[in-house]
Parts: structure tokens; C-alpha cells; sequence
């Protein structure tokens, strides 16, 4: 059956390609090529019609005009949000410890954008290893606790944030959900994180965040296979771009 | 600080009237503060200082209205009569910051600016994030969710189109499954065939690389990085602004340095957007 899937999608494929090669607008050149065929076409048309006219009217002063061009400004776009956090993480099980870490979003409209994270911490001991004295579930490497995710986000409830009577900012609280993969415990797991923040501009290039969040994986280290909710909360300042 | 380019209906700001305006703002406490912590990030904070030139744009509609921010609810604080101009200071998602001749900075809203004018009297016109942009595009991001051979997929893709028909793309996973764990990186040309519908359909063809980590428990339990080869099919639907949906199934064949070669299935669902 999938042979079959695939015979089918690369003879598609095949019969497909053939046709790419004759399109000769690469890079968006359409426009550019069209307007070369029209200027090309244009002389003998022009030409017919401007002859005999020259003839009657001569000239009697030459335009010595030169053209100026005329650079229009490229209009800055700014959408681009990079930036660092510094928080708390509560590992299930492994106690709360300092998480810190990069983000970097992309705003697509003023009502949803595109994030990437990538943070680290560090599990603390289990309730267990501490009651039994010298047992160790897991070494110092493997407590490390990495994660990143790719997150959509929706602002809502946008609006002004006040200091004083001088100064207003710009703020929205947002919802955050994606998926991603958190390396702890020496495995990999498949991670779905879901929150929101509070996000206050008060410049046009910088943006203050605080954050919450949860991770949530599969994991069967303590013996049974369970859902962890793994819980952050932290602070941040992106800068856009 | 800026100046305009156009034409001459602008006059520059006079620079006494800038310096009160800075030294205002810096008397405000709470500005002040936020001043070090915008310092603390100034490393990182694009060229703000440097002479830029803004596009000029004047207002051919009866006035142009400002808004206090960048999204529908904010509210309009400022109007601009008729034959002024604004200067665009920069874009941010369907809002334009602006600045009047008379220094006031405000937020106007995609659909006012395509009323506004150049100063030889054409219309302003710039890229819309609507269903022509889906059509034809110059980039798109996206991400997935789905399954590579079995295992848990998560991935991301990067598009850049030579025509509406036609993109190089380049693609980046993460699997993780009961077995093994691993990531892909794919290259490769995706062929849209019918680009200007909603529901649009592609052929994906490339190569890859794959690189496994196979959980100990299992008897061949060394990492391994090796080359693949793909076709694959897929489907788009254009949801609404600059979003869409895509859907789609890559077979890959693994070039092993065993006896036999490999085949993995990739199906993946994910959102993505064009800009």
C-alpha cells in the first residue's frame, strides 16, 4: 500500500517537474519581464506614429532634462521580538529552581504571533533521595533541565498601562500554546506547554514580559508511568526588531 | 535625528524644540528608570541613533487619524488635515508609526495609510496580508506536529519562493519515540499546483539527513547519521490575514550502511504564515 503512495507521488512528481523547468520568472521576475516584452514591442508601434509627425514639427529646443531618480525610503518593518527571561521553575518531583533562557517571536497581525523559547534549569533532589541519605536517582548531568518550544500566541485585552500622568505604555495580556521537547533525566520528551503573559511596551523597541507557563511530558522515572506538570514563572525584556 | 526626502512641504523640525522635548522627557522620574533598563538592552537594540530617511506620505482623505497604539482599540488621539504629510517611521504587523510635520507620533492603521499619497501624487502602495499575498509570497514559516515513523514529530520549515508555483524549503525535526530519538533536516523544492485557490495542493521533493539515537534497551544501540532521499505530497488552506494551515506526507527512504535500506513515513498537520 505505501509503495503504492509512492509510486504514485513521485510519478506525479515526475510529470510535474518537467514543467517547473519552462517557467522562466524566477524570483517574482514576472513583472520585470513583462515589462521588457511591452518595451519591446512598443518601437515598431510608436515608431509608425511619431515618424511623420518629426517631419512637419521640427524640433526647436532639445530637453536637456535629466531624469532624477527618486529613491523611495524602504519603510522599516518591526515584528521581530528577540529577547531573555529569568524565572522560576518547578520541576515535579525535583523541587523549584532558577530557569532562565532566550525567546525570540515573530508578530504576524496585531492579534497573533509565532514564538520560540529555549530555557534551562536544574532539578533539585526528590523527597526520597533526601529521606535516604546518600541515594542518588540521577547524576549531575542528567538533573539538567533543557527545554524549548514553538509556541502561537493571541493577545487579548490589549490596552494602556499608566505611570504616573505623564507616561503611558502600550500592554496587552497574551495565551501561549505549543509543543516542544524537554531533555531531563537523560531522555527527550515530547512536551506541550500552555499559558499567558502580561507584556508592557514602553518604548517602541523594548517590551517587558512576565510569563507563565506549563510544561507538560510523560515521563516513568519514579517507577510509574505519569503526566508531569512542570510549572514557570519568570520575567523578561525583548527588544524589537 | 531624520529628515524626510520628498519635497520641500515638510519644514525640519526646529533642533531648540528637539532638545526641549529630550530634556522634558528626561525629567520624568519613571522614564528615566525604564532609560537604564533600555541602556542594560542597548547592545542588543538595533541602530536606533543613526540617520534614517522616512518615507514621506501626505493625506489625501478629508484628515488621517492617529491611534494611541498599534491594534483596533486603541483610541484616536490625533487627526491630520487634509495636504499634510507624515513621515513613516516604521511598520509593526497592519500599523504604521507616524510622525505629522508638527512632531506628533502616532499609529495609523493599514486600511487609512492606502488612502495616503506620495508626494508626486501616487497612491501609497505596499504589501497586503491578505489571499494575494497567499498566492504569491516571498517567505513562509511554519510549524508541525505529527509522526516520523512512529515516533512523536516536532518540525519546522523555512520557505522561499522562486515563483507562486514554485519554493526551495528547508525543514527541521525533532523526533522523539518509544525506540529511539533523533532529529531531520530536509532541503528540497515544493511544487504548489494550484496557488491562487484556498485549498492549495503541493508535490515536496528533496533530500536529508537523519540523525538516530536508538534507546539502550535495543540490540543495535549506536547513534547514527545518515542520508535520505524524499517525495512527498501535501495540502494548504488559506485561513484568513497572513495565516494558513498545511498539511502534509513525506516518504522518506534511509540510505543505511547496512544491508538493507530504510523507509520512514512523515505526516505532519502544522500553521504557518507567509510574509
Amino acid at each position: 500500500m505505501e509503495t503504492g503512495i509512492r509510486v504514485l507521488l513521485l510519478t506525479a512528481a515526475l510529470a510535474l517537474l518537467p514543467g517547473c523547468a519552462t517557467v522562466r520568472n524566477w524570483f517574482h521576475g514576472k513583472h520585470a519581464a513583462q515589462s521588457t516584452d511591452t518595451q519591446a514591442g512598443s518601437p515598431s508601434g510608436t515608431a509608425g506614429s511619431a515618424g511623420p509627425e518629426d517631419e512637419t514639427a521640427p524640433r526647436v529646443i532639445e530637453p536637456q532634462v535629466e531624469r532624477r531618480q527618486i529613491k523611495v525610503p524602504r519603510i522599516k518593518s518591526s515584528n521581530v521580538e528577540l529577547g531573555a527571561f529569568y524565572g522560576a521553575l518547578s520541576i515535579e518531583d525535583f523541587g523549584t529552581n532558577a530557569d532562565y533562557g532566550i525567546t525570540a517571536a515573530y508578530h504576524i497581525t496585531e492579534d497573533f504571533f509565532f514564538q520560540g523559547e529555549a530555557g534551562r534549569s536544574r532539578g533539585g533532589r526528590t523527597s526520597f533521595e533526601t529521606l535516604s541519605g546518600n541515594l542518588q536517582l540521577l547524576t549531575e548531568a542528567e538533573r539538567r533541565f533543557t527545554y524549548y518550544d514553538l509556541s502561537l500566541g493571541y493577545n487579548f485585552l490589549p490596552g494602556e498601562a499608566f505611570l504616573g500622568r505623564g507616561v503611558a505604555m502600550t500592554s496587552a495580556f497574551y495565551l501561549l500554546g505549543g509543543f516542544g521537547a524537554t531533555d531531563f533525566a537523560g531522555d527527550t520528551k515530547f512536551t506541550v506547554n500552555f499559558g499567558g503573559g502580561y507584556r508592557v511596551v514602553p518604548t517602541d523597541w523594548l517590551a517587558l514580559h512576565v510569563t507563565v507557563q506549563d510544561h507538560v511530558f510523560q515521563t516513568s522515572l519514579l517507577g510509574v508511568t505519569k503526566l508531569t506538570n512542570n510549572l514557570e514563572a519568570r520575567m523578561g525584556a525583548t527588544v524589537f526588531f | 535625528m531624520a529628515r524626510s526626502t520628498t519635497t520641500t512641504r515638510s519644514p525640519p523640525r526646529h533642533p531648540c524644540e528637539q532638545g526641549k522635548d529630550l530634556t522634558r522627557r528626561a525629567q520624568r522620574p519613571a522614564r528615566a528608570a525604564l532609560l537604564v533598563i533600555a541602556a542594560l538592552l542597548a547592545v542588543l537594540a538595533p541602530a536606533m541613533s543613526a540617520a534614517r530617511e522616512y518615507l514621506q506620505l501626505f493625506v489625501a482623505e478629508p484628515y488621517l487619524e492617529l491611534h494611541t497604539g498599534p491594534g483596533r482599540g486603541y483610541p484616536v488621539f490625533h487627526a491630520v488635515p487634509r495636504d499634510e504629510s507624515v513621515d513613516v517611521l516604521f511598520r509593526r504587523t497592519d500599523w504604521f508609526k507616524v510622525r505629522t510635520e508638527r512632531g506628533v507620533e502616532g499609529w495609523a492603521s493599514q486600511a487609512d495609510m492606502l488612502k495616503t499619497v506620495m508626494a508626486d501624487g501616487s497612491p501609497f502602495k505596499f504589501e497586503l496580508g491578505d489571499q494575494a499575498g497567499f498566492s504569491s509570497h516571498r517567505y513562509e514559516l511554519g510549524v508541525f506536529a505529527g509522526e516520523y515513523g512512529g515516533a512523536n514529530l516536532i518540525s519546522a520549515y523555512w520557505s522561499v519562493s522562486l515563483n507562486p508555483q514554485m519554493a526551495v524549503e528547508a525543514a527541521a525535526g525533532q523526533f522523539l519515540g518509544r525506540f529511539s530519538n533523533g532529529e531531520s533536516g530536509d532541503l528540497g523544492f515544493a511544487h504548489v499546483i494550484s496557488a491562487d485557490t484556498r485549498w492549495s495542493p503541493l508535490l515536496l521533493l528533496g533530500v536529508g539527513i537523519v540523525h538516530t539515537e536508538p534507546k539502550a534497551t535495543l540490540t543495535t544501540p549506536e547513534n547514527r547519521t545518515e542520508q535520505t532521499a524524499y517525495v512527498g505530497g501535501g495540502i494548504r488552506y488559506y485561513l484568513t490575514r497572513r495565516f494558513f494551515m498545511r498539511a502534509e506526507y513525506k516518504a522518506h527512504y534511509i540510505f543505511t550502511k547496512r544491508n538493507q535500506n530504510e523507509e520512514a513515513d512523515e505526516w505532519k498537520l502544522g500553521f504557518a504564515f507567509f510574509f
